[in-house]
């Protein structure tokens, strides 16, 4: 029973007491007073009627009847009686009628019992008789009556009055408590809220205390973050950029050349800041390095304004910058171009040349070694043109870059219309080698006859067009769908413009709502960018989908490690670890600490971690050593079908 | 609750005698277990030798007279009373205008009015074990100066009778022989009581030192007096 039902039971208990109590005492006090008085009525009654008759003269038998029945009938008596003395009755009155004023079962429970009162009545010397007198309770019982009904009237009044009162005394006291047991709650789900302090001075010590817990553990965490992150950074970032060093480039660039979900085409520039030997040796250390950090944050300003856009450096006067989202490659080159002669230039006047540009296109599916050579080719190109050159290697058109938008919107529409979307599923397994859930990736056709195009085909279309949210709803109706017959449980992944659709976060918790059963099975995934670009619409949207049951995860996780404090409050599920952390894990004992750490740091907070893109039963052994809870990849797909 | 009408009905007649008889029935009904030893003791440290003595002869004439015919008893008590204690005005010997003494007090003063030697000798009796109905205090006019005078007094006196239809003998302080009524010309009956019927053992309002109805009564505080000497 709630602490709350139990304080109004006491109080609607002592209520009922302190009333009842009263009722009784009042009622038996009532009683015992008209007891009393009756019985004083009686016998003065009885000793001034007996006074008369002895002063009557003449005992005339008539006149002492008249006497008798005069006092009677005026009075208020249930009997008069005169006997004789040797008991013999000489005259006697009754009342006949309803003698009581109350209800017979009230009579019954409360009598009242006055005794009658006697006097002797004499003639002369001699005895005559004695006078036996008894008056009439109705009054007394109606008196009764009606002070019992005006205090069980006043009883039920005051006790509904006190109902009321105590029922919203106590919502005022058991507020503050509300929250306190939310927070609670909260902890035990792993989510570490803080809450407002109560009035309440007990009160207000435990949540000062948890408050107190919760910000050490918060703290406990972020700085344990933020150790890792620094980790993090020393091991796969140049140290005097910041950006990423060669051999974390190279794991994203293979990344974006093999993955399904990468996009399927974009642009790699190389640029070389020209002569730096020469400009070390004259203008020193110290200024060639700010020219190599300028340069690095040019690079990294124009990476953000793209899609996915990379900035690496590749070794001291190389710099490389990988992006998708623009199709021509030539119009991609000249922007990055302008950029540098516009910031980079104007600051250092003393140096005539300052840089060359090679630029390639790519599409999924290329060779990495053929992409390099020929970003190689076209910044020798760029180098033999002249000063602040740019040499643009592809002139070919690519394939998404032959349809207008228009086409694109018209076949994407029809595609979503007809249902030509379907889910390819990937296993992954637990470190207990028992299947987790199976991954979904979303495929296309585009054309009813046409081959199925992957995510990276067709996504980065339908959310430029904005249809990102359509293709998200029927990829978790066709992942519902498939849970009616699977075992397993399934994972679907949703854009980061779809969880700030407001409209697609209602249409997701009324269809969730409507199968609760299987939104148990279901896992949704947002990827890492999507879910820290814009965190406020994250947080409502797992607030939203939290009592559905679901459960919700962060996919290709790593790049935001320092941030992953502020993921304690949301209540996530697991975390799918980016496949470049990843990738040869076995060998990279940097990253090894990086991930154990982040293992411990996920599982504190309540969070399954799970690897993605492992390749080999090497990377698996090393992971489930750092404390991975599952993985997934071509290792865990050829066990599966194995 | 009622109360005003009660309470005028109360207040209309004539309460006291009522009580009157409540406390003497409570008194007779408890006569048995009477000590006299203690009430001698009681006697000398509240008055000294004197009523010491009055009392000790009190006491056996009492026990002593148990097993004579009732008006042997009757004649005794009277003499004893009206030998030993001398009439005196309540105001003289109290300094109020009416005054209920107990026995006790009374042998302790030596002296009482009508009242007091009427009560004495009904305590008396009754603990000598006549049986209540035979005797009645009764409220007398009495004349004085003789048979022609006009000269009347109120008066009481206890009133003994041998048969239930007989007339009664008369033990008056004012007398020292105890003389039939038809005898006593100069006394006019006006109302009289005893204790028969009159109490009832778990009545309200009965002698209960807590009732209300006990404190309206002169009586409660002569019933609170008599406990203290032992007619409990």
């Amino acid at each position: 029973m709630s602490i709350y039902r139990q304080f109004w039971l006491a109080i609607i208990g002592l209520t009922v007491l302190a009333f009842a109590g009263s009722f009784v005492v009042s009622l038996f006090t009532a009683r015992n007073y008209i007891e009393q008085q009756l019985y004083m009525k009686n016998v003065d009654n009885a000793a001034s009627l007996a006074l008369v008759l002895s002063q009557l003269p003449d005992k005339d038998p008539v006149m002492v009847e008249l006497m008798i029945s005069s006092q009677f009938d005026t009075g208020h008596y249930q009997e008069i009686v005169l006997t004789d003395p040797k008991h013999q009755v000489l005259v006697e009155r009754h009342y006949a009628g309803d003698a009581s004023g109350a209800p017979a079962w009230f009579v019954r429970m409360f009598p009242i019992n006055a005794a009658p009162g006697t006097a002797l009545v004499q003639d002369g010397w001699k005895q005559y008789g004695s006078i036996r007198l008894v008056s009439h309770s109705r009054f007394a019982y109606q008196a009764l009556w009606h002070g019992v009904e005006r205090l069980a009237a006043w009883f039920l009044l005051a006790g509904g009055l006190a109902g009321l009162l105590g029922t919203a005394v106590l919502r005022f006291v058991f507020k503050p408590l509300h929250g306190v047991v939310q927070q609670a709650e909260a902890i035990q789900e792993r989510r570490f809220i803080t809450v407002g302090e109560p009035r309440t001075p007990e009160l207000r010590s435990v949540v000062v205390a948890m408050n107190a817990m919760v910000s050490r553990l918060k703290a406990i965490f972020a700085e344990e973050a933020a150790r890792l992150d620094e980790l993090r950074r020393q091991i796969n970032h140049d140290a005097l950029t910041d950006l990423a060093n060669r051999e974390f480039f190279m794991t994203q660039l293979r990344e974006q050349l093999t993955a399904a979900e990468a996009a399927a085409e974009g642009n790699l520039a190389l640029v070389r800041i020209s002569h730096l030997d020469k400009i070390n040796a004259d203008m020193g250390h110290q200024l060639t390095d700010r020219l190599i950090q300028h340069m690095a944050d040019v690079l990294k300003r124009f990476a953000e304004g793209c899609d996915n856009g990379v900035p690496a450096r590749l070794n001291g006067a190389d710099f490389v910058l990988l992006a998708t989202g623009e199709h021509d490659p030539r119009r991609f080159g000249e922007t990055l171009r302008q950029a540098l002669e516009e910031d980079l230039v104007p600051a250092w006047p003393q140096l005539e040349e300052m840089f060359h540009i090679g630029v390639v296109a790519f599409r999924r599916g290329d060779e990495m070694r053929d992409l390099l050579s020929g970003v190689d080719k076209a910044l020798a190109m760029a180098e033999s043109k002249g000063m602040n050159a740019l040499h643009v290697l592809s002139e070919e058109q690519s394939m998404t870059g032959s349809r207008s938008a228009e086409s694109w919107r018209h076949e994407l529409s029809e595609a979503i219309h007809d249902g030509r979307i379907r889910l390819e599923r990937y296993p992954v397994l637990a470190a207990s080698n028992q299947p987790l859930h199976q991954e979904s990736a979303a495929r296309m056709q585009l054309d009813p006859h046409g081959p199925w195009l992957t995510a990276g085909d067709f996504m980065p279309m339908a959310l430029r067009l904005k249809l990102s949210s359509a293709v998200d709803m029927d990829v978790v109706q066709i992942a519902l769908d498939h849970l009616d017959q699977a075992v397993q449980e399934i994972a679907v992944n949703l854009s980061a413009e779809t969880i700030a659709d407001w409209r697609f976060n209602e249409d997701l918790a009324a269809l969730l709502s409507h199968n609760p059963d299987k939104a148990k099975r279901l896992w949704i995934e947002v990827p890492e960018y999507g879910a820290f670009r814009n965190f406020d619409a994250f947080r409502s949207f797992c607030h939203h989908l939290a009592r559905h049951g679901c459960k919700l995860g962060i996919e290709h996780f790593g790049h935001h490690f320092g941030e992953i404090a502020r993921l304690a409050e949301l209540g996530l599920d697991y975390l799918k670890i980016d496949s470049n952390y990843v990738r040869d894990i076995d060998s990279h004992t940097g990253n090894q600490e990086f991930l154990r750490g982040l293992c411990r740091i996920a599982h504190n907070v309540g969070m399954l971690v799970i690897a993605e893109g492992v390749s080999s039963a090497a990377e698996l052994a090393t992971l489930i050593e750092l404390g991975f809870d599952g993985a997934t990849g071509q290792e865990i797909t050829r066990r599966v079908q194995d | 609750m009622g109360r005003n009408r009660i309470h005028h009905a109360t207040l209309r007649v004539f309460s006291l005698s009522a009580l009157f008889a409540c406390a003497f029935g409570a008194l007779a009904l408890l006569a048995t277990a009477f000590d006299f030893d203690a009430f001698v003791q009681l006697a000398a440290r509240r008055y000294g030798a004197r009523t010491e003595q009055v009392a000790g002869q009190w006491r056996n004439l009492l026990t002593a007279s148990r097993t004579l015919p009732e008006v042997e008893r009757v004649r005794k008590v009277n003499d004893f009373f009206n030998r030993q204690i001398t009439y005196k005005e309540d105001s003289e010997v109290w300094g109020q205008s009416d005054y209920w003494a107990t026995p006790l007090e009374t042998m302790g003063r030596g002296a009482g009015d009508c009242e007091d030697f009427a009560i004495a000798k009904y305590f008396s009796l009754l603990l000598a074990g006549l049986p209540a109905d035979r005797l009645r205090l009764t409220y007398v006019k009495a004349k004085i100066g003789g048979r022609y005078s006009n000269i009347s007094i109120a008066h009481m006196v206890l009133g003994y009778y041998p048969e239930t239809n007989d007339e009664p003998l008369i033990l008056d302080n004012l007398l020292a022989d105890i003389r039939p009524a038809s005898q006593r010309p100069d006394l006019t009956p006006v109302f009289s009581f005893n204790t028969e019927g009159l109490w009832v053992g778990n009545a309200p309002g009965g002698t209960s030192a807590g009732s209300s109805t006990s404190r309206l009564s002169r009586w409660r505080d002569l019933l609170s007096r008599m406990k203290a000497e032992g007619f409990e």
